[in-house]
């Protein structure tokens, strides 16, 4: 039987931060995630690094933790943080009288909020729409979500941290009011199995509901919707946050080469209620128009739905009415020793999160180690040296992108590959210049089952032609590098390309149909993947 | 105002070339009006007919299922006399210019592709003619080392599971003298082979890896030219036969066929103007009488006494699609779409249906001429051919060129 | 043009424009117009770099014309060129390329043109050109004896109460005059008086593929307010350069975002186009005198991208007996100064190849075309005499002898 002291269940920023905290503290730690890393909100969100302005007025508590955590993340995370820092821009249709409660609430909570001339402002962002009323920059960063989620893996692994992804929680043993154990079922090949343990912490987000009835104790946690809407290009090279109480469309996000724009509120029916709906994408345009005056003629990537997982010891507060302060349930106030929840908060606090229940666990288990995770930086910084080295073997506008994603250790591999093949320095994605290198090292990574994870680690396929062309490329090195879960190679088209129709389908107009059109051409027109749909069929 | 012409083409793209073709040899002036080289080099010069059923099923011929097609389907409008017609049309074209195009309506071609699937098809360059894989003992899939869109390997293995074969399907790498540089497509390799070096060291590679009449399947590089001068050199080197696979954008064959189209067309006496964006029709009493084009510059006008309207579907910009509507931006023709936008679509990408959005166009009569809900003529002098017509899916049924040459030939005739 | 729509977010990769690219055909430096411009663009909006092979586009502009999206590559190449230089220094040849008109009015101070001729051959005998990195072997245009502005000075113009403004651009002003002089003269048959602004500078051309954007903004600053002044006065204003009027017309559009150039557009004509519509509005003079020439005709590409056609083929095709062939082979290579450069020398030739053979086939001796430097490069390439139409035009009425 596998054992592990600690068993995290929530392989979202939450479960990876408490992963890499117990295992830096010494504890044998593993971490259970039903799908890839990130599957749940924590890559479902815009990617913001919170400056705490959006909650000042409301939650000044709230706001306060955020320009904290904020300022520890770009120290120890600065290879997933860009610093880009953030406008708060107040439209015509914002209410001035908010905007003077807002800069008092920034100032005690202590968030810098600098006024600027909305000349000063155009001048830094010339697409915002010129009536803008008035504009203050804030410490806002933007932060890779997935890039977070593998680099505090890499962290945890190094002091003996352990991941099964495509792993789902389906029982939790307990002799006598304490937990003794999990039964998990790897649902790629449906085997099932226990692993012993001491202490359960889920961390499962929108499923935390569901995690604890499995030990019949009940969590009112609401899973609430919001929808997301990623474009083709930078339209701001800053954050720009609407100066006005948090509400729909009010944020926009530069995220590596793409813009999101987000987000929507409301009641989802399930933890995985997550397709997103051509209303809610056309209701996001029309507000973001306040901001972004041009905003109809910039080309949507696709869009994306993840729940906010929403605590309340009250079962009636929903949506934005309900705290976004986290809640740490022990429960052994329920009778069950050796299991506790850890629900709401968001993104941007994950490592304090992380770090509180990590002291509770760790006061129980008994273990004395001090947190270190506000100053230990989550990967070392690769050397100039490497860096340099990087520049030889890498496209322009490719050599840096590839250091922060891919860290000293797997950078030297993949140089590796590109000195042993020197073809594999092209670019497998031209659109966000992801070398086929880089993705046969993702690929052979011993948590990829499926072109969509090798998509999580690199970014392929998330740019411009959305999997056109690299779908193609990635299935081909797949197949020629004789991986194991790449034998079906008309399921490996299948997958990634039906995953990137899914934020397609409800945003199909524009040029996103015609994208569309161009990649069914070749799939299905020229390579006749659907004929050899009816093959098997038959 | 440009003085008048007999007939303007809108497009430049398979259908649009076609369409201005099929006029000139009718004895029009004709002008055609080109906004970008059109889709025949990204999609490729092999021409589908029907491959597939409403159902999924395959069909034994192109011609087997023409009758059945829906009644809004083009076919129907066309009809099989016409759609042979335009085969035959094609055919002459393509045999006069030296290029001369394989197949019969009333045979299936199962081509390979990139991935080694077989795909249905109608008429092909001799560079893809399929026939010599079915009488083959041996073949070999032959791949280049810096080109990252064809992978021989995966051609094989799927080849394989569908072929059963005696022989296991090989492989083989000709290496690139392309060490430096850019990344590699099929078109530095297809211009590599144009050149006799290219050619020789081609040969030079395969040589002993080759036993003569074997079937070597390889990515579509066998040259730039519509001639079939790479593909007869190489043939007669290594005394095989060459088939190349349908691939990744962009297409060689497609490039091919364009040029091919162009020639001709120039030679015939059509009059071609790019980078002509024209946005906008003038009509008077149910008739264009002129079209405009907007540049950066100023208005020009240009007016014929019948246009032909092949400006592609969404993809190229003959019809534009907003939140639950679609738009045909020049004549401002009826477009019916579902409101709905999840209608537009199936969940699943790939399945046995076809894709709602894929079907929406404008709708038209046997004469090509654009009709509204009611059924009735909107424009008395302007037809529509290619992707902007309503009610097929190219993708699903494989009928992509088909589609375009049938109804261009008969929007062209009917002027 | 608006500027928010200078972005990529038109293009779906489709890699039209690499398969339409004539630099990507001739070198494998060049990542072609698909990566330089819309893919890197995405890039260069999030980070820093730089991309030694944005200096291969040749700003030629078949990309936009074969582009189905109407994406404008080869702005987005020539902003990132102009982006990437900003600050850095340049070097002495490419100063020189790109400052044509300061060149020139510094040779036409003393000790004259003649001389500064010399000086050229000497260099070129010297290899001091292939020392700053300009091709010696390269078609580089003499200066003229007399600029076209003081020669126009010259001539007794009949008065008529149409006229149109002239704006001839530096390579016929200071290499090429008879051109301008002939385009006087079919004005003149037309029953235009030619009005020139000596106001006018550089269209600013070389410096966009120079990447000297800022200078080139400054000119075109002070060639938009004089072309505004003539266009509110009605007086047409005109070109006998094809990338003049390219530049003049929209890629001050789409580079600058000028106040006023969309108006000014819509006035400007290049002589060709102009000509024909005077033909389609039955006011063209076609007293032409018979002639048994035969020529072949190859068209710019920077006329290509304007959207009119081929005007000049229709025009010559009215003189009686002329017959003009388009040879159709693609462009001629050279794009301004491109083809003079020691590095792109070689490139520029193997891009003409097609065209010089098919000229070399044809056995004419005189090929013509609207674009100034395609007629240097087509001369040296294809061993031919060559001509702008309005020269052949010229000799026609001539003949006709009216």
């Amino acid at each position: 039987m596998q054992k592990a002291t600690v068993v995290i269940v929530g392989g979202g920023a939450t479960g990876v931060g408490i992963l890499r905290d117990l295992s830096m503290r010494g504890v044998d730690a593993l971490l259970l995630e039903q799908r890839d890393l990130g599957y749940g909100a924590s890559s479902r969100y815009h990617g913001l690094l919170h400056s705490g302005g959006r909650y000042a007025v409301k939650d000044p508590e709230a706001g306060k933790e955020c320009i904290e955590e904020n300022m520890i993340l770009r120290k120890i995370g600065k290879h997933c943080v860009e610093v880009t820092e953030g406008l708060f821009v107040r439209t015509p249709k914002d209410d001035e009288a908010f905007e003077a409660k807002w800069v008092e609430a920034c100032g005690k909570v202590g968030i810098s909020a600098i006024p600027i001339s909305v000349k000063e402002a155009l001048n830094l962002e010339p697409n915002l729409s010129p009536n803008i009323k008035s504009v203050y920059r804030v410490p806002d960063a933007a932060i890779d979500g997935f890039r977070m989620l593998w680099q505090n893996v890499a962290s945890a692994r190094k002091y003996g941290g352990r991941v099964l992804t495509y792993t789902e929680l389906i029982g939790i043993e307990q002799v006598n009011g304490q937990v003794v154990g999990v039964k998990v079922r790897n649902i790629l090949t449906a085997e099932s199995y226990i692993i012993g343990c001491d202490f359960v912490v889920s961390a499962a987000g929108s499923w935390v509901g569901e995690v604890a009835a499995l030990a019949g104790i009940k969590v009112n946690v609401f899973p609430d919707r919001g929808t997301l809407v990623a474009f083709n290009h930078r339209i701001t090279s800053r954050i720009v946050n609407r100066l006005r109480p948090a509400s729909d469309g009010d944020i926009f996000v530069p995220h590596g080469s793409i813009t999101i724009l987000g987000t929507t509120s409301a009641e989802a029916s399930r933890p995985d209620d997550t397709v997103p709906t051509a209303d809610e994408i056309v209701k996001l345009i029309d507000i973001g128009e306040c901001l972004f005056g041009n905003l109809r003629s910039y080309r949507i990537l696709r869009a994306f739905t993840g729940t906010r997982p929403l605590y309340s010891a009250d079962p009636n507060a929903t949506g934005r009415g309900a705290s976004r302060n986290f809640v740490i349930l022990d429960h052994a106030k329920e009778g069950l020793k050796g299991f506790a929840t850890i629900v709401g908060g968001k993104f941007t606090t994950y490592r304090l999160m992380a770090e509180k229940i990590t002291n509770l666990v760790c006061s129980q288990l008994g273990f004395k180690t001090e947190c270190r995770t506000a100053i230990e930086p989550i990967v070392e910084d690769p050397s100039p040296e490497i860096k340099a080295k990087a520049r030889l073997y890498f496209p322009a506008y490719g050599a840096d992108l590839a250091v922060s994603r891919l860290g000293s250790e797997k950078l030297e591999k993949v140089i590796q590959r590109i000195k042993d093949n020197p073809e594999k320095r092209q670019l497998l994605c031209e659109c966000e210049n992801v070398t086929l290198a880089e993705v046969e090292e993702a690929a052979d990574d011993t948590t990829s089952y499926m072109l969509s994870d090798v998509r999580r680690k690199t970014r392929m396929g998330m740019g411009t032609c959305q999997g056109a062309f690299c779908t193609y490329r990635s299935v081909g090195a797949v197949d020629a590098n004789g991986l194991s879960w790449g034998k079906d190679t008309n399921g490996l088209f299948r997958e990634f390309l039906q995953a990137r129709w899914a934020g397609i389908r409800p945003a199909l107009w524009g040029n996103v149909i015609r994208e569309m059109e161009l990649t069914r051409g070749i799939y299905e027109g020229t390579l006749n993947i659907n004929g050899a749909i009816n093959d098997e069929e038959n | 105002m440009m003085k008048k012409t007999d007939v303007i083409v809108i497009g430049s793209g398979f259908a649009g070339l076609i369409s201005a073709i099929t006029a000139a040899k009718n004895g029009k002036e004709v002008l055609l009006m080109s906004y970008g080289a059109g889709t025949l080099t990204i999609g490729g010069g092999i021409i589908d007919v029907l491959g597939y059923g409403d159902n999924g099923n395959p069909l034994a011929a192109p011609d087997a299922g023409l009758d059945l097609v829906d009644g809004a389907h083009p076919y129907k409008k066309v009809g099989s006399l016409a759609i042979a017609e335009a085969i035959a049309f094609f055919k002459q074209i393509a045999e006069e210019q030296g290029y001369p195009y394989v197949g019969t309506l009333n045979k299936m071609q199962w081509i390979p592709t990139a991935t080694g699937t077989l795909k249905p098809t109608c008429l092909v360059p001799a560079t893809m003619d399929p026939s010599s894989i079915a009488e083959a003992q041996d073949i070999m899939v032959v791949g280049f080392d810096y080109l990252k869109d064809f992978y021989p390997q995966l051609v094989a293995k799927n080849l394989d599971k569908i072929l059963n074969l005696p022989n296991k399907i090989s492989t083989a790498i000709v290496k690139l003298p392309f060490s430096e540089g850019r990344d590699v497509t099929n078109l530095d390799v297809a211009r590599w082979l144009d050149n006799e070096e290219g050619r020789k060291e081609f040969i030079k590679q395969l040589k002993r890896a080759v036993k003569p009449g074997i079937t070597i399947i390889l990515p579509p590089v066998l040259g730039t030219m519509p001639d079939y001068t790479v593909l007869e050199s190489l043939e007669k080197e290594l005394k095989c036969s060459f088939v190349e696979a349908a691939g990744m954008p962009p297409s060689i064959t497609g490039l091919r066929l364009q040029k091919m189209l162009i020639s001709y067309a120039k030679k015939i006496g059509v009059t071609i103007i790019e980078k002509a964006a024209i946005n906008r029709a003038i009509i008077e009493n149910g008739k264009c009488i002129a079209v405009e084009t907007k540049g950066l510059d100023r208005v020009r006008t240009y007016s014929a006494e019948s246009y032909i309207l092949a400006t592609g579907g969404f993809y190229g910009g003959g019809l534009i699609a907003e939140p639950g509507r679609v738009v045909e931006p020049i004549f401002n023709l009826p477009v019916e779409a579902p409101d709905q936008q999840e209608k537009w679509s199936n969940e699943v990408l790939f399945s046995n249906q076809k894709q709602p959005f894929a079907q929406i166009g404008i709708n038209v009569n046997s004469s090509m001429q654009p009709l509204n809900k009611e059924g009735e003529v909107v424009l008395k002098n302007v037809a529509v051919a290619g992707r902007n017509l309503s009610g097929y899916d190219y993708c699903f049924e494989k009928s992509g060129n088909g589609v375009a040459l049938a109804s261009a030939y008969c929007a062209a005739m009917s002027l | 043009m608006s500027k928010h729509l200078i972005n990529p977010d038109l293009c779906t990769a489709c890699t039209t424009c690499v398969v339409s690219c004539p630099v990507t055909e001739a070198t494998r430096k060049f990542r072609g117009p698909k990566a330089t411009g819309p893919a890197l663009e995405r890039m260069r909006l999030s980070q820093q770099d730089r991309d030694t092979s944005l200096e291969y586009c040749s700003n030629c502009k078949n990309c936009d014309i074969s582009c189905p999206s109407g994406v404008p590559i080869s702005t987005l190449n020539m902003l990132a060129r102009a982006k990437q230089h900003k600050n850095t220094r340049r070097s002495i040849r490419d100063q020189i390329l790109s400052h044509g008109e300061k060149m020139a009015k510094l040779s036409n101070v003393f000790p004259g043109a003649k001389l500064a001729n010399i000086g050229m051959t000497f260099s070129k005998k010297l290899g001091l050109l292939d020392m700053v990195g300009i091709e010696g072997k390269a078609p580089l245009p003499p200066y003229a004896s007399q600029t076209f502005l003081k020669q126009f000075k010259t001539i007794k113009q009949v008065s008529y109460p149409d006229k149109v403004v002239f704006f001839p651009g530096c390579f016929i002003n200071y290499n090429d005059p008879q051109v301008g002089l002939d385009f006087v003269e079919v004005m003149q048959k037309n029953g235009y008086e030619v009005v020139v602004d000596e106001a006018f500078v550089c269209c600013g051309s070389p410096l966009v593929v120079g990447g000297f954007l800022d200078e080139a903004h400054d000119n075109a600053v002070k060639n938009c307010a004089n072309i505004k002044k003539w266009i509110e006065k009605g007086y047409p204003v005109i070109t006998c350069c094809t990338s003049c009027g390219l530049m003049l017309k929209q890629e001050y559009q789409e580079l600058f975002h000028l106040p006023g150039t969309a108006e000014n557009a819509r006035n400007i004509y290049d002589v060709m186009e102009f000509l024909q519509n005077l033909h389609d509005n039955n006011s063209l003079n076609t007293n032409f005198g018979s002639t048994a020439s035969i020529y072949l005709y190859h068209a710019p590409c920077h006329l290509r991208a304007q959207g009119f056609g081929l005007p000049a083929l229709d025009i010559l095709g009215l003189v009686p007996g002329l017959k003009v062939e388009n040879v159709d082979a693609g462009c001629c290579g050279i794009s301004g100064n491109y083809g003079f450069k020691a590095d792109k020398y070689a490139i520029s030739q193997k891009i003409g190849e097609r065209l010089f053979k098919k000229i070399k086939e044809s056995k004419v001796d005189t090929v013509i075309s609207d674009c100034g430097t395609c007629r240097l490069q087509i001369a040296h390439g294809g061993n031919v005499r060559t001509a702008h139409p309005v020269t052949v035009l010229k000799a026609a009425y001539a003949k006709a002898g009216n």
